[in-house]
């Protein structure tokens, strides 16, 4: 686990200047080869530990432990090895995780996002007001500087590192705010991957509804993928679609974030309004990529036998599993503790306080919204 | 704001730019598999 000092930096971002795209590349390299292993490791243990005591071990472990935990490991031994900062261009957790999530649409039925996006709706915009506006007022309590606040508010809210980042850009904050909100968010969501589907299963929810749940209340896409895997596939398609729907909200958030701060906290008298272009450049567009696969794919199924849709589609889900095992690598490479200790209690503890109350009303929003709801 | 403390701007671009990376890359990959570009079996 890395300690290096590194506070000015966003996490997921590569040094400035830059060490160079050779680095990079053999950054991509490396995640390449541990996602190989985690591939082999996820085909290969339950075969190798059958008869044996570790059987049930074995069978029960997902593909996204193992990514993580290889991917910890290497960034022990890169950080040790002292190179690890110089191959972090490599490490692209989003665009690794937002390719498989592109890829993911081609296997959900355009059916199952359309009846899945009113609820998802509903629990992204009761969700996103609730906790960022307990976020903001808990973070004005004990005396949070504005911008820090609307970051940590935007990324407890929304989802994580990125709503972050397009927080930061709109309320101009300063780099190493971004770089401890986001150190907040990896911190949060790691544990949360195995935590939450855990509790599902102590709840005894459905797969729908367990999905409903994390989608909401986990901060970062690429865990929300990770838990919703470990619980099934059913439950990952409802994770990502609400997930996908909390994206597509950053826009409007941003929008207000960036009105907010010209008018309200900075006074500036010339800021210029934020209209539909300001929306449409923070709207991910990958939530498009997932649309558009999700319409080409059902699509495509009328058109062929089932036996060979079928076949077909699961070589999409094969290239789907390789992208979000490079995106859980990345997950495991990036994680730093070091500027976590940088700023204090405070902000720790607002977070903290944000994650249970996201937790508790995302829980209640899945169960009230995803009850009766079906994949199948 | 001081000099030594820059908006982050630059990784706001970096983001978007990997969104339309990502949206491209999975089309294309879709597209090449529904037209058996990438035969089934293929993918270890």
């Amino acid at each position: 686990m890395s300690t290096e000092e590194r506070k000015d930096v966003p996490v997921g971002t590569p040094a400035e200047p830059g060490p160079g795209p050779v680095w990079a590349l053999l950054g991509v390299l490396v995640v390449l080869l541990l996602a190989a292993a985690t591939r082999y490791l996820d085909q290969n243990v339950p075969a190798l530990l059958k008869g044996t005591a570790l059987e049930n071990v074995g069978a029960a472990i997902e593909y996204p432990v193992y990514a993580i935990v290889i991917g910890l490991i290497g960034n022990a031994v890169l950080t040790a090895a002292g190179v690890r900062e110089r191959l972090s261009g490599g490490f692209r957790t989003e665009f690794f995780i937002k390719t498989g999530l592109v890829l993911l649409g081609a296997s959900i039925n355009l059916r199952v996002i359309v009846t899945a996006a009113g609820p998802a709706i509903i629990q992204a915009v009761v969700l996103i007001t609730t906790v960022f506006l307990f976020t903001w007022w808990l973070g004005g309590r004990l005396g949070l500087e504005d911008k820090l606040r609307a970051l940590l508010s935007a990324a407890v809210s929304i989802c994580g590192v990125s709503a972050a980042i397009a927080a930061a850009g709109a309320v101009q904050a300063k780099r190493e705010q971004l770089a401890y909100s986001a150190s907040l968010v990896i911190a949060f969501a790691l544990p949360s991957i195995f935590i939450l589907p855990w509790l599902a299963g102590v709840f005894g929810l459905s797969d729908e509804v367990a999905g409903a749940w994390i989608g909401g209340n986990i901060d970062t896409t690429a865990a929300v993928t990770a838990a919703g895997a470990i619980v099934g596939d059913d439950a990952l398609a409802v994770a990502s679609i609400v997930k996908v729907t909390q994206n597509a909200l950053i826009g409007i958030v941003t929008i207000a974030l960036t009105a907010y701060f010209a008018f309200r906290v900075e006074r500036r008298a010339d800021a210029a309004r934020p209209g539909l272009g300001e929306f449409w450049r923070r709207f991910p567009k990958f939530v498009l990529g997932f649309v558009a696969a999700s319409v080409i794919a059902t699509w495509w199924l009328t058109t062929v036998s089932a036996a060979d849709g079928k076949a077909t589609i699961g070589e999409i889900n094969d290239l789907r599993i390789w992208f979000l095992i490079l995106a859980f690598v990345s997950i495991g490479l990036e994680f730093r503790v070091a500027s976590l200790r940088e700023a204090g209690w405070r902000p720790v503890g607002v977070f903290a306080a944000a994650t249970v109350v996201n937790v508790v009303v995302a829980l209640g929003l899945a169960l009230l919204l995803f009850s009766g709801f079906s994949v199948a | 704001m001081s000099e030594t403390d820059p908006p982050v701007e630059i990784e706001g671009r970096t983001a978007i730019n990997e969104d339309w990376a990502a949206t491209i890359v999975g089309l294309v990959l879709v597209v090449l598999v529904l037209t058996g570009v990438i035969p089934v079996g293929l993918v270890p």
